[in-house]
């Protein structure tokens, strides 16, 4: 069961990896990175499964829980990807009154 | 070429992913093969980190929701670099769409719409400080209960196109409530010993008045993300005519 | 006297939220950054003096979060706090928004230098990148939009990255405390290679390192002077040494090896793409990938050889110092008044490496440690780096230094007094002792 989850994580991941690398579009690009965040989000989740576990809310019957640790990180990672996230879309407005298109060639030019 | 490029990279990031998941074990916090080193005092220390937010989160926090307790306490530095994030992000939306004075037409709403979402604001905004005032005792907590909030608002610009918030009020709010959050850790500094110590009494685990400074600073967490995300939303929506 | 080092951080963070309520943004700002000016070199003296300084937060570690201060990470902060201070002076007309933006980056490049836990250390990346991206794009030209958003987009790929990498090295260790996974790693297992691999290519985004650093000239050119001389001294220099931080934590030879062979690369690739540029901003940009490959190459040798930290020293303070002064420099087309001819010369003269500047120390030592290893490729690249770097800073100056355009007094002197920090370092010798007292880690 836990391996379905692990191919999943791997591949938002890579889904996200090929999207930033072949599309021009620059909605497009950032939709790709945000699907390397949920990837990244359900992998630390994943790590802190413990089987049998419950969420860790102590009040009474339960004696095990999952590790709350990567829960509190991925409620960071979350609130860090929606800042990036809104900057970015301010980011392609202001691109697209400028140029008038959302192409964007230059990401893969060194 | 650029597609070979992307086959290729994604695959190499598949198959290193994959094959790293081959070497994480099952973890067992109560086992004995794990333990932890005192980076301060050096040696070694017969517990996990795990199981020692598990065991102790209510004698030392007063808080019944364990991850609460992480985020607010334990590792609340985290959480105020995280609102920082938060609003560093949403200054950098002012300051970046204060130059487009952009003037789009939109269509009025439907007189259900308009009606109703008058009539169903002033519960999602108590549902969003329910989220937030409770945070200690149920799931959820100031960025969901801030979200919520934001989502209220977010309603009525949908229904209205001429509703705006006003800008000044939304960066007093934030301003207050970041101002709140780094004063409560310097307070800790001052009353405690440590930055962003509890330095409140615990009161009665599970009541609403308990868990000492976790509540205050997860209401003025609550605050300050409905500021920044309705602000963003707001910034976003166009200039006031 | 007891010393908070939190202070470093909580100040300017308080100050950035209430900035919209206090209106006055540039005499502020200045007034914070002289403070923690002032407040790191006392913290300086004292872990000088009386050893490594800890700072817990909320709870003891590695429960909770702690600040953990040593000769080095002391020296960076007042590294970065001071350059910032006297880099702000040149900024002629200051918005709100701007202060916010300008305070939160350089709070949070301090932090990251003092942080001992690897999540905060991201949580500090993290602010240094979305105020950069802000602060890159503040001239809302075309040029400044198309480097923020290639900015973005790597710093994005860079931080997920850098979180797979975390999520590895928490499921080994279960803590993520970075003194904590030290003293537990004993042999090299392929999980930690991997998520060592993960974050040495997330940090080194920020790092300016080779695999991921096509930002670097986009952003660099796209940005304003003084921006571009803030991210050159602030969040790279912060990130370089969190890498430092890193190879210390890894410290096995396939890291050191993996991080020679990438500064290696940089440096080729950095130096000689910088021979070829015509535009002045981009030049120093691409210079300043090379130097970041010196950097690294001096880091892949702290196993080695006792030279190593003090050549990482001096090469990261010079390099912060100097290219600092010319971003600020480059603003306008020629050098115009005589300070600024003076800081120029300066600057460039420490970049290639002649005496007494402090450039020099860093790469007399380097070799100094290359020889001791009997290296020689790698003392070939690093002259041959230096005789390239010669060249196109010749050409660099025998343009700048005809054209004449009056500069006022306020642009003019910062880049003067950055510069009077590079000839101070490389003639005084106390910076030596410092030097060699202070391990990356433990002293």
């Amino acid at each position: 069961m836990i391996w379905a989850i692990y191919f999943a994580i791997a591949s938002l991941l890579a889904i996200g990896i090929y999207g930033v690398i072949t599309k021009k579009n620059l909605m497009k690009i950032f939709i790709s990175i945000s699907i390397m965040e949920t990837g990244v989000n359900l992998m630390l989740i994943a790590i802190g499964y413990i089987p049998g576990g419950t969420a860790p809310i102590e009040n009474g019957d339960f004696t095990t829980y999952v590790d709350p640790l990567p829960q509190a990180l991925v409620l960071t990672a979350i609130v860090i990807g929606v800042s990036v996230l809104a900057l970015a879309l301010v980011m392609v407005i202001n691109y697209y009154e400028k140029n008038k298109t959302l192409e964007y060639r230059r990401l893969m030019k060194w | 070429m650029r597609r070979m490029a992307g086959i290729v990279l994604a695959a190499l990031l598949f198959a290193c992913i994959m094959y790293a998941f081959t070497f994480v074990k099952t973890y067992d916090y109560n086992s004995s093969d794990y333990y932890y080193t005192d980076p301060i005092e050096g040696g070694k220390v017969n517990e996990t980190v795990t199981g020692h937010y598990i065991e102790n989160t209510k004698n030392e926090t007063g808080a019944i929701n364990a991850v609460t307790a992480i985020v607010v306490e334990y590792r609340g530095f985290d959480t105020l670099g995280e609102v920082t994030v938060l609003f560093t992000a949403s200054t950098g939306v002012s300051m970046l769409l204060y130059s487009l004075h952009q003037r789009r037409k939109r269509r009025e709403a439907n007189l259900i719409l308009k009606e109703g979402s008058k009539i169903v604001l002033p519960f999602i905004l108590l549902t969003g400080a329910y989220i937030f005032i409770h945070g200690h005792l149920t799931p959820g907590g100031g960025f969901p209960g801030g979200s919520v909030i934001a989502s209220g608002f977010l309603l009525m610009m949908v229904a209205y196109p001429k509703y705006f918030l006003k800008e000044s009020r939304v960066s007093i709010t934030e301003s207050v409530a970041g101002m709140i959050f780094v004063l409560i850790g310097m307070l800790g500094l001052v009353f405690a010993s440590y930055f962003l110590e509890n330095f409140l009494s615990l009161g009665d685990v599970g009541r609403l008045f308990s868990a000492g400074i976790i509540p205050i600073i997860y209401i003025a967490i609550g605050f300050k993300v409905g500021a920044e995300l309705s602000g963003i939303m707001n910034n976003l929506k166009g200039v006031e005519e | 006297m007891v010393i908070h080092p939190v202070l470093l951080i909580a100040i300017p963070l308080l100050f950035a939220f209430l900035m919209p309520l206090l209106k006055r943004a540039k005499a502020v700002t200045i007034i914070i950054l002289l403070f923690n000016t002032l407040l790191a070199i006392l913290m300086f003296h004292n872990v000088y003096n009386n050893g490594p300084l800890y700072e817990i937060i909320a709870f003891s570690p590695p429960i909770g979060i702690y600040l953990y201060v040593d000769n080095i990470a002391a020296l960076l902060a007042v590294m970065i706090n001071l350059l910032a201070f006297i880099n702000f002076l040149s900024v002629e007309k200051v918005e709100i928004k701007f202060a916010m933006l300008y305070l939160l980056a350089v709070a949070s490049s301090t932090g990251i230098v003092i942080t001992g836990d690897i999540f905060n250390m991201f949580v500090f990346f993290e602010i240094a990148a979305v105020s950069s991206y802000a602060l890159v794009a503040w001239k809302r030209d075309k040029e400044a939009l198309e480097g923020a958003i290639k900015y973005m987009v790597l710093g994005s790929i860079a931080s997920v990255l850098m979180l797979v990498g975390i999520a590895f090295l928490y499921s080994e260790f279960r803590s993520l405390n970075i003194y904590d996974i030290m003293n537990r790693m004993d042999e090299g297992s392929v999980l930690i290679l991997l998520s060592f691999a993960f974050l040495l290519t997330g940090i080194g985004v920020e790092a300016e390192i080779f695999p991921l650093n096509g930002w670097v000239p986009d952003a660099y050119q796209g940005a304003a002077g003084s921006i571009a001389s803030l991210l050159s001294f602030g969040p790279s220099k912060a990130g370089i040494y969190a890498i430092a931080r890193l190879l210390m934590i890894f410290s096995w030879q396939q890291s050191y090896d993996l991080a020679l062979y990438v500064g290696i690369i940089t440096l080729l690739i950095g130096e000689l793409a910088a021979f070829r540029q015509e535009n002045v901003k981009r030049m120093l940009a691409y210079s300043s990938i090379g130097q970041m490959g010196l950097i690294l190459i001096s880091l892949s040798m702290l196993d080695s050889t006792d030279y190593a930290i003090i050549a990482f020293f001096f090469l990261l303070v010079s390099h912060a110092a100097s290219k600092g002064a010319l971003f600020l420099l480059s603003e306008r087309k020629g050098f115009g008044s005589n300070a600024s001819k003076y800081a120029g010369i300066v600057s460039v003269m420490s970049l290639i490496g002649m005496p007494p500047m402090a450039g020099f120390w860093g790469k007399w030592y380097i070799i100094m440690g290359a020889m001791q290893m009997e290296a020689w490729w790698i003392i070939a690249a690093i002259v041959f780096s230096s005789v390239v770097e010669a060249a196109y800073f010749a050409r660099y100056l025998s343009t700048t230094m005809q054209e004449e355009e009056h500069a006022s007094i306020i642009a003019a002197y910062p880049p003067a007094i950055m510069a009077t920090l590079t000839l101070l370092l490389g003639i005084l010798p106390f910076i030596y002792k410092i030097a060699t007292i202070g391990g990356v880690i433990n002293g």
